[in-house]
């Protein structure tokens, strides 16, 4: 595994100013996944963005842990459906002159 | 430039308290944050939107320049003043962090000058650092021009971006460009640029996915007596062999002449050609006379 794809939690923490327990609630309810490689807890780079993202739902709009992961669920069947969107308009593309 | 009504944006009244400003930007904000509605531009401006009135009401100083000179902005010679005076000493502090964006209205900058850094939005008024705003952008394609790679040149925000369009892309496909959005806020990374491609249907050919679909007129006789057909695909003619007693509708697979695979180099769908029979018109005597023989065999 290569270390650069990897963030140290504690420097993630102290980069955007959250608490450790927080970024640890959300590994607990399986919303981000961590490695540990030697006792230092990482997560994967490219796990970031989505990190960032209830970061932001959590300090901006004041969501609680139950709701980002509710918020998570959603919106993973959004992305899912607009891609089956996708997919049945290209089909019909098909049926159109 | 027209006159933006923070009020209205919010939906408060303007003896609204601060609590009730922020209660009614938490509240709008929910509904429109970019993180919970992707790829929705309107959200996008509409967050946009509650950004700048929540910037300018939940700050008292800002609120109360707005409050003084907001309608008569155009004709307040006070506040031209207090623009200048402003433009040589203030600086907004604050730490503005969501992905929604940093872009304000021409009423906002003209009043409260450009990038001043937000304060709002934020409970507390961290200085977190924060990845930059994701950009969106949409690239029109023809069908022959999805065939194949090729570089194309975007300008997104007045910049130049280069990029290689792999051939296979689909209708509706994204792809991100890491680090061409916005800036980040307080020295966090620059946001990505997600291009949606949008591949235009083409007259002769239909796509589905690697496969392409081609409906190709046949006259009568060679769909009775069987030969060849040349057929036009985005690879070059193909002689395509017609069977004898080929009927209306019949439909045959061109293997490996459909579209390329995206990203797989060499690897191609297939092309479905349905044959179209064209009845003859403008018979002769002789002719008629010879289906009519038929007719009776």
């Amino acid at each position: 595994m290569e270390t650069d794809q990897l963030i140290s939690i504690d420097i993630f923490c102290n980069h955007y100013k959250v608490e450790y327990s927080f970024v640890q609630s959300l590994q607990e309810v399986g919303l981000i996944d961590t490695v540990f490689v030697q006792e230092t807890q990482y997560i994967h780079l490219p796990q970031l963005q989505k990190l960032e993202r209830m970061i932001r739902l959590h300090d901006d709009l004041d969501v609680n842990l139950e709701g980002i992961e509710v918020v998570h669920h959603l919106l993973k069947r959004v992305e899912s459906m607009q891609g089956e969107i996708v997919l049945l308009k290209n089909r019909l593309r098909l049926y159109e002159s | 430039m027209a006159f933006v009504d923070y009020y209205q944006i919010l939906g408060i009244q303007k003896t609204a308290t601060e609590k009730e400003i922020k209660a009614a930007y938490r509240k709008l904000a929910r509904k429109y944050h970019p993180d919970v509605n992707p790829n929705d531009q309107e959200a996008q401006k509409k967050f946009q939107e509650l950004n700048e009135a929540n910037e300018v009401l939940s700050d008292p100083e800002k609120r109360k320049k707005y409050d003084q000179y907001g309608k008569d902005w155009e004709h307040g010679e006070e506040y031209e003043k207090a623009r200048q005076a402003r433009a040589s000493s203030a600086n907004y502090g604050g730490g503005f962090s969501s992905g929604g964006g940093d872009n304000f209205s021409d009423f906002f900058e003209s009043m409260f000058g450009g990038n001043s850094g937000f304060g709002g939005g934020r409970a507390g008024g961290r200085q977190t650092k924060f990845r930059g705003q994701d950009y969106q952008a949409e690239v029109h394609l023809t069908l022959t021009e999805a065939y194949e790679t090729h570089k194309q040149t975007l300008t997104v925000n007045g910049k130049n971006i280069r990029i290689t369009v792999p051939a296979g892309i689909e209708n509706g496909q994204n792809i991100k460009i890491s680090g061409h959005g916005g800036a980040g806020s307080n020295g966090g990374p620059n946001g990505d640029l997600f291009i949606t491609f949008s591949v235009a249907n083409d007259e002769k050919f239909k796509r589905l996915k690697n496969d392409l679909y081609l409906t190709a007129d046949l006259d009568l006789y060679t769909a009775v007596l069987g030969g060849e057909l040349i057929i036009e695909t985005l690879s070059g003619k193909v002689k395509l062999p017609v069977k004898a007693e080929t009927q209306n509708g019949n439909i045959v697979r061109l293997k490996g002449k459909g579209f390329p695979v995206y990203k797989q180099d060499g690897q191609f769908g297939d092309l479905y050609v349905t044959f179209n029979i064209k009845i003859p018109t403008d018979l002769t005597e002789k002719q008629k006379e010879l289906f009519t023989e038929l007719s009776k065999s």
